[in-house]
């Protein structure tokens, strides 16, 4: 007797047989294969003309490659005399399809970047100028931020002009120069296929550089010149080059913007050294734990462990938000266990303490997901050396596990701690950066804000943008030193792989 | 353990436990157990929350539990939920395709070809990139209304998903390039000797063999929009256009709307298929993390 699962199985397989052999019937009737037949040898057509012109082509380039020719010519000068007309050196050397392209390259130069810097089509702006005048002698309504963006991207657009008039004097100098000594300039067989060789990534990258330089490029090149202006509150819409004097706020302390940057800077360091430190020995004693020989429900610890790390972290801070909130849940535990009322969110040290706990909560379970999966990946023999060698237990995890981990997880914790500096949800959907102590951090920061909300509290609330700006570039020189210094001397860039 | 019934006869591979290591055992299963509590009491907070009709507006211990949806009802009624988890899918789809495309040319651009500025041009945007985002929110505005001075339709959902694709291209390059430098080149020759161009290599060759990290990192771009709070919250401004943080955000920062339970529901609808999503595929998301990490 068949099961009848077999039995099902039988039946389909039948079937797919018996598909297949329409199938190589159809294809032997007369009609089919004839149509097939015709459908190959128009392909077939197609493509023996494409080698054979390809091969009639690149013979054709060889004899040119061979055959020197003779000119009078001693000097590369039409590369001189036309550079300022990207194509037309390209035209006059006789070089037509390559020259129209250089022709569009000039079209961009002439039409669109030179027009814009000088305040043609701009938006609102005035192009180059209005990055000098920065809007102060405009109309009442022109604002300076508007003409220092334009300004920046009329900077832009000429650079890349510029590149486009640069790139079409090389390359009418190097035919030129070619010429003199003998090689027969390309022809368009000859160009294409070494544009295609070796300008392949240029166009590849092309899209994605562009989106970078506006979108990434630009706003930072912006930040950087606001730090030099008088951006703030009474300036909103007209403000001036205002040179260091930001910087110099920033760092003797003075002003309302300026003032807390110290205090707030010791807070961000404490927050990011204990925050961190604690996620990782959380995360490092549970993966110890979980992964000895005798635990049982594995797994069952494993998912559970993952689960702050896989909530999104936004749902989990608003709520614990909610819980510590003044009559929140846990503020009233607390307070019926202390037997005092206990408003965290009120308590400058509080709140900071549980901000440290959260971060541990929400930060360990990454932690113990990298462990977990390198303690896997331990050969059993070291341990086993280890025993034979008569080390206790203890003495294998000092010895063996914790070095292995600590080594092979570096440059991600190192990731953490960068991570945790510039960690802006969790302060401000917590407890909005407070409380507030004016005595010490101000009107405008609260005590548990960290560098990164300050900055946010200073460009998108408080609109003192310019010292914002500053602030902003002397913490990303910080750590972009930190970021090149791991990065320069990882192995992908050491051993030039990059 | 089971093993130990016939006494007298020891069948376990491991040495006898002492008195010691029972009690170290005990501890850890103790710590263990506790931490379990730990994390499992705040989620459990949220779902019980999201389900107990006796929640008014705020959320307060010592509150009886009635099993009702009403909660639930009120987000779909009362506010855009759905809108919001549009919104966001859209953004995420779109940020997804956008990166998936730009980093597919250029990881292998980057990864395959020797060119002038290679090496320079990603390292600088990697490390410009640790400037915070917002700091540029200026030079963002401006560049919004001067594009939808030209192109009308240009929303600022659109501008976002500009700025989330735009800023994922060097991180993911870097992942990608790395990937695709580990496979031989060899495979490259043999397609191309066989008249293969360079688009159809990558199409050929190297995108079948790198599918996985392809997939990371389109996976991981379709989440972040999710998980992101603060340039939405910056940058859109119609409570119709939110995402879901920014959208479930409002239930909670201001008096006049306080649904603390509401957000609850909201917070426990979109927590789930994600947390799914990241618990099932947890390898596949720390393979992508791991090897953007550099590397020692």
């Amino acid at each position: 007797m068949i099961s009848s699962k077999a039995f099902a199985n039988e039946k389909r397989e039948g079937g797919l047989a018996a598909k297949d052999e329409i199938r190589v019937m159809r294809r032997q009737l007369p009609i089919n294969a004839q149509k097939e037949r015709v459908r190959y040898a128009r392909h077939k057509l197609r493509q023996d003309k494409k080698s054979k012109m390809r091969v009639l082509n690149s013979d054709l380039s060889d004899l040119r490659r061979k055959t020197p020719v003779e000119t009078a010519k001693r000097k590369p000068l039409i590369s001189y005399l036309t550079w300022p007309l990207p194509g037309l050196g390209q035209l006059l050397l006789g070089q037509r399809l390559k020259a129209l392209l250089f022709f569009a390259g000039s079209l961009f130069a002439y039409l669109i970047a030179i027009p814009y810097a000088l305040g043609r089509g701009n938006y609102r702006g005035k192009g180059l100028y209005g990055l000098i005048s920065l809007a102060q002698d405009g109309s009442r309504l022109d604002r300076s931020v508007i003409f220092m963006v334009e300004g920046v991207i009329a900077i832009i657009l000429l650079l890349m002009g510029l590149l486009i008039i640069y790139q079409s004097y090389r390359d009418v100098n190097r035919v030129e120069r070619q010429m003199i000594r003998g090689v027969r300039r390309h022809n368009w067989f000859e160009t294409r296929t070494s544009v295609k060789r070796s300008g392949f990534p240029f166009f590849a990258s092309a899209p994605a550089a562009l989106v970078t330089i506006f979108i990434v490029l630009l706003p930072i090149a912006v930040t950087i010149l606001i730090s030099f202006t008088n951006y703030d509150p009474s300036h909103q819409s007209k403000f001036n080059w205002a040179g260091l004097a930001n910087y110099k706020q920033i760092v003797l302390g003075q002003g309302i913007a300026g003032g807390p940057f110290w205090h707030i800077t010791g807070w961000t360091v404490i927050w990011t050294i204990f925050a961190t430190s604690l996620a990782i020995l959380i995360g490092l004693v549970l993966a110890l734990l979980v992964n000895q020989d005798r635990i049982y429900g594995k797994r069952l610890f494993r998912t559970v462990y993952l689960l702050p790390w896989a909530v999104p972290a936004f749902i989990t801070i608003m709520f614990f938000s909610i819980m510590f909130a003044p009559d929140g849940p846990l503020t009233n535990v607390l307070s019926s266990l202390t037997g005092q009322i206990t408003n965290i969110k009120y308590s400058t040290w509080g709140t900071r303490t549980v901000l440290i706990l959260l971060q541990g909560w929400l930060g360990s379970s990454y932690v113990f997901l990298l462990c977990t999966g390198i303690l896997q990946g331990i050969p059993n023999d070291l341990y086993e050396a280890a025993k034979i060698d008569g080390a206790t237990g203890f003495q294998a995890t000092r010895h063996i596990t914790i070095p292995l981990l600590l080594f092979q997880t570096a440059p991600l914790m190192i990731g953490q701690y960068t991570f945790n500096f510039n960690n802006f949800s969790i302060i401000y959907l917590f407890n909005g950066g407070g409380p507030f102590e004016p005595t010490k951090s101000g009107n405008i920061a609260g005590s548990s804000d960290l560098l990164i909300s300050y900055i946010y509290k200073l460009t998108i609330q408080k609109q003192y943008q310019g010292i914002g700006s500053a602030i902003t570039l002397i913490v990303s020189l910080v750590l972009i030193f930190i970021a090149w210094f791991g990065f320069s001397r990882s192995k992908a860039f050491r051993e030039e792989r990059l | 353990m089971s093993k130990k019934k016939d006494k007298g006869l020891y069948l376990s591979d491991r040495p006898p436990l002492t008195a010691v290591k029972v009690v170290m055992l005990a501890l850890s299963y103790i710590l263990l157990f506790f931490y379990v509590f730990v994390i499992l009491w705040p989620l459990a907070q949220i779902l019980f929350t999201s389900f107990n009709g006796n929640h008014g507006s705020y959320i307060q211990i010592g509150v009886s539990f009635t099993f009702s949806t009403r909660h639930f009802q009120y987000l779909f009624g009362e506010t855009y939920f759905l809108n919001w988890v549009l919104n966001t899918i859209l953004i995420a789809l779109a940020t997804a395709t956008l990166t998936l495309l730009f980093v597919s040319f250029t990881g292998y651009a980057y990864s395959r070809y020797r060119f002038k500025g290679r090496k320079a041009s990603l390292t600088a945007v990697m490390l410009i990139q640790t400037i915070p985002s917002f700091a540029g929110i200026a030079a963002f505005y401006t560049l919004h209304s001067i594009i939808a001075s030209i192109a009308p339709w240009f929303s600022r959902q659109m501008f976002l998903i500009l700025i989330y694709a735009g800023g994922g291209i060097a991180g993911n390059t870097f992942i990608l390039k790395d990937y695709i430098d580990s496979i031989s080149t060899e495979l490259d020759d043999a397609a191309r000797i066989d008249g293969c161009g360079n688009l159809q290599v990558y199409r050929l060759i190297i995108m079948p063999i790198v599918r996985p990290m392809l997939a990371v990192i389109t996976l991981w771009s379709f989440i972040g929009p999710f998980l992101d709070f603060m340039l939405p919250s910056i940058l859109l401004n119609d409570p119709k256009a939110y995402t879901l943080a920014t959208g479930l955000h409002t239930l909670i920062n201001d008096v006049r709307n306080m649904h603390q339970p509401v957000f609850a529901a909201g917070g426990l609808l979109t927590a789930v298929p994600i947390t799914i999503l990241f618990i099932a595929l947890q390898k596949q998301l720390v393979s992508g993390l791991a090897s953007g990490a550099v590397k020692g």
